[in-house]
């Protein structure tokens, strides 16, 4: 009876990461195949003559480095501004009686629901006005806000958990509210400060409707958008797609996989509780 | 300073200061968010063409929504929205169950089945799309090849409408479904153990087991569940632009796929404007349900 739940465990786990793995494992395989392998019938299934082409080829057709950065740089300032504004309002909502604060977070909660495509085209409009297309500030303020509710979900139910009598014993060493809010209550709640910062970061690196709509400048656009263009107007080089989208992916996935459980937590806080 | 020796009192400078720190949230949000949205409504009754600018903006009041009213295009766009929605907020689901299930197993290793949830979750949604376009290709996509191993004929997965429309659900359900997994496996996890212990004492079989226990104590989970996947079904943009473009002919085209050629490519703004507003409506009915529902069964916990 034993050893055959075992294999039952195991068959579980394999279906389940198979189902995850498989479509990144299959683009990885692509990346190293030739063009000529490729168009070969019937395809073959693991690369036979393995080649770093197409990852030479992907850097220089497109500005791949260039779409690396920007994605870089959009991400981390969003996630910075974000976490910033998220621990503030999360502060001052559990900490602080706020009066109405459950109505506050309700309504936090509703703004997370908004369509982004009714968002997009006011916010296109009013870019243009100011000039700020193109620029990294036209995509930073919209991430920030966008993932600011999940942040401060997040955040505020780590700081429910800090116990009230720390901060007052800072206090009275004479910090500052401000103070005791961030040397106690920050680094106390460092892990859920953290949650929140890969959450932002993810969603901002991810995003793909207004990546598209603010920034039309070759050298301004972002990973999701800049992959699109590889593809020409009547053929699609899937080997170099294949290795765009891997160094893509390679970053994020070391993200995520260095800090898992984080993360797993962080989502289901902002999901199962909300 | 005073709530030191008066901790529990409400002093008002605290109510103060939780108002100022409130502050940078409220001004990012009227900014992002409040200003905008009143902006689309007020756009949405005016004639807007952001490449003719010389044309002014005349005010036309409700023209735009009597315009998307005999819009056929806006109409095939939202029906493909609702068969996105329809088929890929139970299909998630289901799959997504199916996984938190099995993900659910005593391993002693938990990491490749957590990684292997997380990994379509962090995916940008159009790099699954592109994926998924490779799967799907006639001539070289793997379905067509293992289809072709068990004997079937290749299908024209992005060329023909119908088929089209079941290749990008079946990737919307894929990418959806891990983050599904990961919410139902949180609530799995909360299910105390003596309840499976107590059935397996009466001698209920694990399918009992499952509807009697499993399924009545997942339901907040998978209500929450639901209720995202719809609201972001409503929304889908990325999966069908990365797959189809919307086409063969607009054959796939969601609503937002609608909306954003309107004000991007055809710049007509206003008529965009009217249907964004639209799109913001239905949402807002969705979210009220949502909201609805978590207050009420917020109530019912304190209970």
């Amino acid at each position: 009876m034993l050893p055959k739940r075992r294999t039952v465990v195991w068959l579980a786990g394999i279906i389940v990461a198979v189902n995850g793995f498989f479509p990144a494992l299959w683009i990885l395989f692509t990346s190293l195949k030739t063009e000529t392998e490729l168009m070969g019938y019937p395809i073959t299934y693991l690369p036979q003559t393995p080649t770093l082409a197409n990852y030479v080829q992907a850097f220089t057709e497109q500005p791949l480095l260039r779409f690396l950065w920007n994605s870089f740089v959009v991400a981390s300032l969003s996630t910075l501004l974000c976490v910033l504004v998220s621990a503030l309002a999360a502060y001052a909502l559990t900490r602080l009686r706020v009066p109405k604060s459950n109505l506050i977070m309700a309504a936090l909660m509703a703004v997370a629901m908004f369509p982004l495509i009714s968002l997009m085209v006011p916010l296109f409009k009013m870019m243009r006005e100011l000039g700020l297309l193109n620029t990294y500030l036209a995509l930073i303020l919209p991430y920030a806000v966008l993932s600011m509710p999940v942040c401060t979900l997040v955040l505020a139910s780590f700081f429910q958990d800090i116990e009230p009598d720390l901060e007052a014993a800072a206090m009275i060493d004479g910090c500052s509210r401000l103070g005791a809010l961030f040397r106690v209550v920050v680094p106390l709640s460092a892990p859920g400060v953290f949650t929140a910062a890969i959450l932002a970061f993810v969603n901002a690196w991810d995003e793909f409707l207004l990546a598209l709509t603010m920034m039309n400048r070759l050298n301004m656009r972002t990973l999701p958008v800049g992959i699109t263009l590889y593809q020409g107007e009547f053929a699609f080089p899937w080997p170099l797609i294949s290795a765009a989208l891997i160094v893509a992916i390679v970053p994020i996935s070391i993200l995520i996989a260095v800090f898992q459980e984080r993360v797993v937590g962080g989502l289901t806080a902002g999901g199962v509780k909300g | 300073m005073l709530s030191i020796t008066k901790p529990r009192r409400r002093s008002l400078s605290e109510r103060g200061l939780g108002f100022l720190l409130l502050t940078p949230a409220a001004l990012l949000l009227l900014l992002i968010v409040v200003y905008p949205i009143g902006q689309l409504v007020w756009n949405s009754f005016f004639d807007i063409h952001l490449a003719e600018p010389w044309k002014g903006e005349p005010f036309t009041g409700l023209e735009n929504y009597r315009r998307a009213f005999d819009d056929d295009r806006f109409w095939s766009s939202v029906l493909h929205t609702a068969i996105y929605t329809i088929v890929t907020v139970p299909g998630a689901l289901l799959v997504g169950l199916g996984l938190a299930l099995l993900a659910n197993m005593p391993f002693r290793r938990k990491w490749p089945v957590r990684l292997g949830l997380l990994l379509p979750w962090a995916l940008p949604l159009v790099f699954s799309g592109l994926i998924f376009r490779w799967f799907f290709e006639y001539k070289q996509g793997i379905v067509n090849d293992v289809l072709a191993r068990l004997g079937i004929e290749p299908l024209a997965w992005l060329t023909d409408p119908t088929l089209a429309i079941a290749a990008i659900c079946i990737a919307i359900i894929w990418k959806a479904s891990s983050f599904m997994a990961l919410m139902l496996l949180a609530g799995l996890q909360t299910i105390p153990r003596e309840l499976y212990e107590a059935a397996e004492v009466d001698g209920a079989t694990p399918w009992q087991k499952f509807i009697s226990i499993t399924l009545p104590m997942l339901r907040p989970a998978i209500m929450v569940a639901l209720i995202f996947r719809t609201i972001t079904a409503i929304q889908t943009f990325d999966i069908p632009y990365a797959m189809t473009g919307g086409g063969p002919g607009d054959s796939t085209e969601t609503l937002a796929m609608y909306i954003q050629k309107t004000t991007l490519d055809f710049l007509d703004f206003g008529y965009g404007s009217a249907l964004a507003t639209l799109m913001f409506v239905i949402s807002m009915i969705v979210t009220s349900g949502y909201l609805r529902y978590t207050r009420r069964s917020a109530g019912r916990r304190e209970h």
